[in-house]
């Protein structure tokens, strides 16, 4: 323990990044609401109407923020120093306004993703490895795009139609009015209740190992393109069983019911870990910045040169 | 399993079960059966003390926790998710001003 000489403690400067668990290793999320987060001592408090809570941020992945919840300054700085993304979220966690920055440090992963994207080659590589993790038989080879999209309407319509009768909730249609909440069917919430975890998760996932959730590879032209990408390879397996579930289950709450059950849900499926290999094995490799303090390198067409020098 | 300003016999009692590393606080590995007895014990005869007690659970934190006697911690789940929750000077002040709108057919 060093003491600073003012008398007042020990003061860290910067976070030593190894101490910081894993992604995968962590807790998946923590939603709020009407809660004033601030940061005291070196911890982050959040004055919930229960009481005074205190945050295991280092160890969160991502802290979901929604209607009535103030930040300080210092709490964010505290949260970012964590790697614990933060996401501004609807009620009910239904909606994802804004997001802001995980643990990553270095631009490796994030140029590897965009070369990737850039050429359509590899896009299509990619596109297709991400139909092809949705079914665990395999697709047949030679498959146009459009073929392949036909064959995941299918699956997707399958296990809408399987779900349906295994719980015995009427099963129409997916329909969900961004502007009146209230008058989507039971059934219809719940999804969208479970999707909008899903993807917060995706979105903190994308953000922690370092890639953009903006360059979607089948989704496009959105900022959260790529997340809704990740979300996709996951939501009728996750969200699904819980959602029918709690959709037959008669009682208030079901948002939030929908919430609970997923926490279990995707802890048993050890979500957090399988979106992070997932994800190296989608966009390649696991190469790690050697010293994520340094200054970066400067680009040049004969290959970067040394940043952080003088060149003159 | 900690314990506070409990009556000396609280504590004789679970010296018998569990290692006590420091003054009140108290651990062991005890079955789903014994946990559950000593804690019903401790939550008997506790009187004006405190305890908690921690038991590794399959959740996702990897454990979960109980609490007697304290009136200004109370646990907190949210969404399966358990916190503690203090009820504390800062608290009351902000209290007001955080709580949720009151609903409009209430007024």
């Amino acid at each position: 323990m060093t003491g600073n000489g003012a008398g007042n403690g020990i003061i860290w400067h910067r976070q030593n990044l190894r101490e910081l668990p894993k992604f995968r290793d962590g807790t998946s999320y923590l939603y709020l609401e009407h809660t004033r987060l601030e940061q005291d001592g070196r911890g982050v408090r959040a004055y919930h109407p229960e009481g005074m809570i205190t945050l295991p941020v280092a160890s969160l992945g991502v802290l979901l923020l929604g209607p009535g919840c103030s930040v300080s300054h210092e709490a964010v700085k505290a949260l970012s120093d964590t790697g614990c993304s933060v996401l501004w979220v609807g009620e009910g966690g239904v909606r994802l306004y804004a997001s802001g920055l995980g643990e990553s440090r270095s631009a490796l992963r994030l140029q590897r993703q965009a070369r990737l994207w850039a050429n359509p080659d590899t896009r299509l590589r990619v596109v297709r490895q991400m139909y092809a993790m949705r079914f665990p038989g395999g697709l047949p080879d030679g498959l146009t795009l459009q073929q392949i999209r036909g064959h995941e309407g299918a699956r997707v319509r399958d296990a809408y139609a399987r779900y349906s009768r295994a719980y015995g909730v009427r099963w129409e249609q997916r329909q969900y009015k961004q502007t009146d909440w209230e008058r989507a069917t039971p059934i219809n919430k719940a999804l969208s209740a479970g999707n909008a975890c899903v993807y917060g998760l995706a979105h903190a996932a994308i953000l922690a190992t370092g890639y953009s959730p903006a360059l979607g590879f089948v989704h496009t032209g959105k900022m959260l393109s790529f997340v809704y990408d990740v979300a996709d390879l996951y939501k009728i397996e996750v969200v699904l069983p819980t959602a029918f579930r709690e959709a037959a289950t008669p009682g208030d709450d079901l948002e939030r019911r929908v919430r609970t059950g997923l926490r279990d849900h995707m802890t048993n499926l050890r979500l957090l870990e399988r979106m992070a290999a997932d994800l190296h094995l989608l966009l390649g490799g696991d190469d790690m910045d050697p010293d994520p303090t340094a200054p970066g390198d400067l680009w040049d067409p004969l290959g970067d040169v040394q940043g952080g020098v003088n060149h003159a | 399993m900690t314990l506070e300003a409990v009556p000396p016999s609280l504590r004789g009692e679970l010296s018998r079960w569990l290692m006590e590393v420091q003054p009140g606080v108290y651990v062991g590995n005890a079955t789903a059966l014994v946990r559950d007895l000593l804690w019903d014990k401790a939550v008997q005869n506790a009187r004006t003390g405190r305890c908690t007690q921690i038991y590794r659970a399959n959740n996702e934190q990897g454990f979960a926790v109980r609490m007697y006697g304290d009136p200004h911690r109370t646990l907190v789940s949210l969404d399966g998710f358990q916190l503690v929750a203090i009820r504390n000077a800062r608290h009351i002040e902000l209290q007001g001003e955080y709580d949720p709108p009151e609903d409009d057919d209430k007024l």
